[in-house]
Order: C-alpha cells, then sequence, then structure tokens
C-alpha cells in the first residue's frame, strides 16, 4: 500500500500529471472500445488519428509558434490530395504506355488504368515502395510550393486579415478541384493506385502502422524544431513582431518559413490519406472537415504544446467513432423523430471549443517553458568552465 | 430586366446586410463573427418553415426572421462573448469562440432539416424560395421589395446610430472605448445591442440569399468566404463600407460569371467563387485597408491639381 501512495505522490507531483492522466484516460476508453466492438474500429481510429495528427501539428507550427491565423489549412492538405491523386498514377501510366493525358482522370478510362497499375504493384515490392516514396515527396514538394505562393500576397496582412485571406483560398483550391475534370475528375472521384496492395490481407493494419510511423516521425522532427535556434525566432515573432524585428529578425521570412514547413507536413497528410482511402473527391475536403477540426484539436490540446497535439487529437477522434458506434444505443430517442445521431458530432466539436476557450484556455497540455538545453549539459558546460 | 441583374441585386442586397453584420460587431467588439454563417441559415431556415407550414409569402416573415436572428446573437453574447470580452481576450480566440458557436448551430439546423424531413414530409435539404414569389410589374417581386427592405432595414440604421442618445453612445463607444467608459456609458448595453443588431442583421441577409440561390443547411457555410470578402473590401473601418463591399461582391460575382462566360463559354460557372474572391485579394494587395481606406479627396485633389493635404 505503501508503494501505491507514494507512487500516486510521485505522479501527482510530476510536472507530466496532466499528460499521464490524459493518456490514461485515451487508453481505458480505447480498451473499453476493443472489447465492444474489436480490432477494426480501433484501427480506424489509430488512422484517423495519425492523419489528423499531422495536420493539427502543422497548424500547432503555424498557429502556435509562429502565431499566423491560419485558416486555409484544407489548401495544403488539398494539394497533397491532388497531387498524390494526379501525377505519380499519371508517370506510371506513361511508362506503361497506357493514356496519361486529360484522359487519365476521366472515370471511363481511370477505372482501367488504375487496376492494371495496381497489377504491376502488386508483383514488385521494390516498385511499390519507390511509388510511396514518390507519393510523399511530391505531396511534400507541392505542399511546400503552395504554402510560399500562398504566404506571397498573404504575409504581411494582420491577424483577421490574414485568416480570411486564407480561408479564401483554401476554399478555392476546393471548387478548382471539384470543377477542373482534367486533374482528378471533378465531381467524379479518381482512384489512386494503391502501393500497399502487395500485403493482400494485412494492407489495412499496414498503411495504418506507416501513418503512424510518419506522425511519429513528424513529432519528433517538430520537437526538434521548435527546441531549435529556429523554433526561438517563431516564437519571438508570435510573442512580439516589432521587437523581433529589431533584434534582427526578419519577420516576414520567419513567417514565409513557418508557412511553408506547416503546408509541407500537412500535403504529405493529405497524400497519405489519399492514399489510405484509395480515390480522391475533390468535394470531400471541406474546410470543415481539415480545418475547423484541427482547429478544434489543437485548442483541445493546448495551443504551442506538440504532445497536447496529439492527445486532443486522440482523445476527439475516439469520441467521434464512440458517438457514431453507439448512435443508436445512445441515441435512440433522436431516431425516433428522424434525426440522425451523427449531427451530434458538430455538437461535440463547437461544444469542446467553446468549453476550452471559456473554462481551459491553454488546453489540456499548456505551453510549457522549455529550456534550451537540459539540465545535465548545463551542468556539464558549467563543469567544464570552472 | 436580364436574370443575372435580378438574382445578382436580390443576393447583392442579402450580401450587404451580412457583410454589414460582421462589420459591425467587428468595430464594436473586435469579434470576427463566424456564426453569421449559421445566422443566415436560419434567416433562411425560419422564412421556409413559415412558408411551408403557413403558407402565405416569404417577406411576412422577415419580422420573426429578425426576431430569432436577434435572440441567437443575444445567446451568444451572454454565453460566450461577455465573458471573453471582459477577459480581453485576443481576437483569434474571440474569433475561434463564435466558430464554436457556429458548428453548434449547425448542428442544430441539421437536425431540424432532419426533423421536418421526418414530421412533415416536406425536402428542406434542397429548397428553391423563389417559387413562393409573386409576379410585380413584369418582374420578380424579389427584386423589387427586397432592396426597398434592405435601404429601409439601413435607413433605419443609421437615424438609430445618428439622432437617438444611445446610437451617439454606441459611436462613442466604437471610437474610444475607455473614454466612453469613463464618461459613464454602460459599454456592456452597448456590446448587447450590436449583437441583437447584427444577429438581426445576419438572419435577414440570409433569408434574402435564399431568395436567389438554392437554400441548403449549408448554404451560410458555403458564403461565408464571400461575407468576409465583402467585410475586408468594405475596410472592417466603417458599418457603409461594409454594406458596400458586400453589394460590390454580390454584383460582382453575378455580372463576372454572365460575362466571363459569355466569353469563354459555361465552364466559368463552377468558378464563380474565385471571383469575388480575387476581387478581394486585389483589394487588399493595392488598398491594405479596403475601400474605406482609398483616399478618394486627396486623389480627387491630386486631378484637380492641388498640392497634397490642401484638399482637407
Amino acid at each position: 500500500m505503501i508503494t501505491v501512495n507514494s507512487l500516486g505522490n510521485k505522479l501527482k507531483n510530476s510536472i507530466y500529471f496532466r499528460e499521464i492522466l490524459i493518456s490514461a484516460i485515451i487508453i481505458a476508453l480505447l480498451l473499453f472500445l476493443f472489447i465492444r466492438s474489436g480490432l477494426p474500429i480501433i484501427l480506424t481510429i489509430f488512422i484517423e488519428f495519425a492523419v489528423f495528427a499531422i495536420i493539427t501539428m502543422s497548424l500547432n507550427l503555424e498557429v502556435g509558434y509562429t502565431g499566423i491565423s491560419q485558416f486555409g489549412r484544407v489548401a495544403a492538405v488539398i494539394v497533397g490530395a491532388f497531387a498524390v491523386g494526379s501525377i505519380p498514377g499519371r508517370l506510371m501510366a506513361m511508362l506503361m504506355g497506357l493514356p496519361y493525358g486529360v484522359e487519365y482522370a476521366s472515370d471511363t478510362v481511370n477505372f482501367t488504368v488504375v487496376p492494371q497499375i495496381n497489377e504491376l504493384l502488386v508483383n514488385s515490392w521494390l516498385l511499390s515502395l519507390g511509388f510511396l516514396l514518390m507519393c510523399v515527396i511530391l505531396a511534400g514538394v507541392f505542399g511546400a510550393a503552395i504554402g510560399w505562393l500562398i504566404s506571397r500576397p498573404a504575409i504581411r496582412l494582420k491577424e483577421a486579415y490574414l485568416g480570411i485571406s486564407l480561408l479564401a483560398f483554401g476554399d478555392f483550391f476546393m471548387w478548382v478541384g471539384h470543377n477542373w475534370k482534367g486533374l482528378v475528375g471533378g465531381s467524379v472521384p479518381v482512384y489512386v493506385p494503391d502501393p500497399f496492395r502487395i500485403f493482400a490481407v494485412d494492407r489495412f493494419t499496414v498503411i495504418v502502422l506507416f501513418i503512424f510511423v510518419v506522425a511519429f516521425l513528424v513529432y519528433l522532427y517538430l520537437n526538434k524544431l521548435t527546441k531549435s535556434p529556429f523554433g526561438r525566432n517563431l516564437r519571438m515573432v508570435r510573442d512580439n513582431d516589432v521587437s523581433a524585428a529589431a533584434a534582427g529578425i526578419n519577420v516576414v521570412r520567419v513567417r514565409t518559413q513557418s508557412l511553408v514547413i506547416g503546408s509541407a507536413l500537412a500535403a504529405i497528410a493529405g497524400g497519405l490519406y489519399v492514399i489510405y482511402t484509395g480515390t480522391v473527391a475533390a468535394i470531400g475536403f471541406t474546410r470543415l472537415t481539415f480545418t475547423f477540426w484541427p482547429w478544434a484539436f489543437m485548442m483541445l490540446g493546448g495551443i504551442g504544446s506538440n504532445i497536447g497535439m496529439l492527445l486532443g487529437v486522440f482523445l476527439l477522434t475516439i469520441l467521434r467513432t464512440m458517438i457514431v458506434i453507439f448512435r443508436s444505443q445512445w441515441f435512440g430517442f433522436l431516431l425516433n423523430v428522424g434525426i440522425d445521431p451523427l449531427w451530434l458530432e458538430f455538437t461535440l466539436m463547437g461544444a469542446v471549443i467553446i468549453i476550452v476557450i471559456l473554462f481551459l484556455p491553454h488546453g489540456l497540455v499548456p505551453e510549457r517553458v522549455e529550456p534550451m538545453l537540459s539540465a545535465n549539459r548545463v551542468r556539464k558546460i558549467m563543469a567544464r568552465r570552472q | 430586366m436580364a436574370p443575372w441583374m435580378s438574382s445578382g441585386l436580390i443576393y447583392a442586397s442579402g450580401l450587404a446586410l451580412t457583410a454589414g453584420s460582421v462589420t459591425l460587431l467587428y468595430i464594436v467588439t473586435r469579434t470576427f463573427n463566424f456564426a453569421v454563417a449559421s445566422l443566415a441559415t436560419i434567416g433562411f431556415y425560419v422564412t421556409y418553415t413559415g412558408v411551408a407550414l403557413f403558407g402565405g409569402l416569404p417577406y411576412q416573415y422577415y419580422p420573426a426572421v429578425v426576431i430569432v436572428g436577434a435572440i441567437l446573437g443575444a445567446i451568444c453574447y451572454y454565453g460566450l462573448n461577455k465573458h471573453l470580452l471582459r477577459r480581453q481576450a485576443a481576437e483569434i480566440t474571440l474569433m475561434m469562440s463564435t466558430l464554436g458557436y457556429d458548428l453548434v448551430l449547425l448542428s442544430f439546423i441539421q437536425m431540424y432539416a432532419d426533423f421536418l424531413t421526418h414530421s412533415y414530409r416536406l425536402f428542406p435539404r434542397r429548397v428553391t424560395m423563389n417559387i413562393y414569389d409573386f409576379e410585380l410589374f413584369g418582374e420578380k417581386a424579389a427584386v423589387i421589395i427586397l432592396p426597398i427592405i434592405a435601404v429601409v432595414f439601413l435607413t433605419g440604421l443609421h437615424i438609430f446610430l445618428k439622432k437617438t442618445k444611445f446610437g451617439v453612445a454606441m459611436r462613442a463607444t466604437i471610437e474610444n472605448p475607455v473614454l466612453a467608459g469613463a464618461s459613464g456609458i454602460n459599454s456592456d448595453r452597448i456590446y448587447l445591442v450590436s449583437w441583437i443588431i447584427s444577429g438581426g442583421m445576419a438572419a435577414l441577409g440570409g433569408s434574402f440569399m435564399a431568395m436567389a440561390m438554392t437554400g441548403t443547411p449549408v448554404m451560410g457555410m458555403y458564403a461565408i468566404p464571400l461575407m468576409f470578402a465583402g467585410a475586408i473590401l468594405g475596410g472592417l473601418g466603417s458599418l457603409y463600407g461594409g454594406i458596400l463591399g458586400g453589394f460590390v461582391i454580390g454584383m460582382t460575382e453575378y455580372a463576372g460569371v454572365f460575362a466571363l462566360s459569355q466569353r469563354f463559354g459555361p465552364w466559368v460557372l463552377g468558378y464563380r467563387m474565385g471571383i469575388p474572391l480575387l476581387l478581394m485579394v486585389i483589394t487588399l494587395l493595392v488598398f491594405p485597408r479596403g475601400l474605406a481606406g482609398i483616399p478618394l479627396f486627396k486623389l480627387l485633389g491630386s486631378l484637380v491639381g492641388k498640392k497634397r493635404g490642401a484638399s482637407a
């Protein structure tokens, strides 16, 4: 008993108490879902978590660390999705001597071309891997390019103006994709060649693992980045751009860099999402799902803390899935008057945003003052000096 | 009148009201109101419910529309905005709080649409409101009535702001909140009234817009970049600038799409949203403070040949 007590005390006094508590809640909920509904649901939660974690962390880099009011996250995600949906498949078709021009995206041609490419990919794991890498790199490059392009007119604007211009850009990209049939099929979704087909039955599990690993790598990268001198620059620009400029930081350049990195990461997430679903439907990339939900995740997690992003996304993804799974059991009274309980997802998101703003302004895991170097390193340096 | 012009006029009046609502709230409370989207949709659904269940013309339900919008605005102020203003929250926080409110309202709208479908056998997810309209002087009545209602409403607002004591207090708070508070003006009430007015304006604007476009539960969500574009085009500084900005955005969308589709063919129609947004981006690049920031008198002065600054 004594050990349990002292362990409890240790936990309570730990600076990571909040993180540990929330992780415990998440694990408990996952176990509950696993027992009630089995593994496929858990995998679905994991994949949604991984995709949205990347998007939310990239959003956090721009909003939380740089102070750009990014209301157009969907733009970068869309560009990543379009890049993966339109270019790698076309390249493969060109190499195989199949139609690869504008007609590639028309539904009748696409329907026959993509299975042929898949056939080729199934037989060679090297080709599959190369295809996957090409997808990720293309998404990243196009995302970075679009981040730079968007930043050109918008970067000098102030808070609300900047946010609204970015929002307008995001919407515009969606309508371009929806109307330009030669790109990704317009209103008829285009198929994406599947580099994971080689794993046959385990395809889904492998995809989940892969995106999970990518999300983890992004987390490590952003953690390093935000602790580096560059991360300090970002925070200085966020806190006071005038004093940052006075200290010799090129404010416009720093903000542009942050936008480019964030957009590239979000585009990679968009590309991976498209590979997972297997189709690109432009109309599915709405401002609601890919801008406002990441904002809700971010606000719950705590703006300006990377670990908070992961926890926030995980918690809300689980809650959303629970609404979907238990909608007939818990919300039968709504079904009786013909109301689909799925709309409660919107209520949940809105309520989370409101509650967080009113009662938890810094989120579940508030931003911490992080020392540049660990205490041990500092001690060593001091010892060397003496 | 050509069809693009009549629809454009209706649509632009609606957009002018919603953009004016965004601007009014921004200059009084610094809040960039996302909830305008759902308020507009709610305005449309109030008229639709009235017409579909009780019959009559859409216009006779407009008082109800304004009242519902005003109540929802007041709820948002008491539940959310008041506490944040007291806390002197950042602009982005204020903006996000209204987004949360907007999502909650959106879910209620969707549920309400489900409810109408189930209980009254209606089809509230795709509504063309102008079938409930009547003919007036050989035109759709909405073309004549709606701009008149908009002008009357805005004139009323103008008189309220310029002539009444409360309006003067409101303008004083806009100009200098601290000084206004020091001279005994209750800023709480000013904020509440501005939320009520802008809520009513947004809902009325939404029910206007439904006369020109297809009414859906996500109608407001679709049009909100344009409402914001109107407010930004107006410079976010003066109420009249916002109203003018919204009107210009709405008319450009219809006129521009009409002209371009005549020239290049009907595929342009899909990109109609891009035209007003492009206009907004160009305006922001050339006049970063919007239409209200254009130094008209200076330009006039330079045309006439006076020296700089002498024209004031």
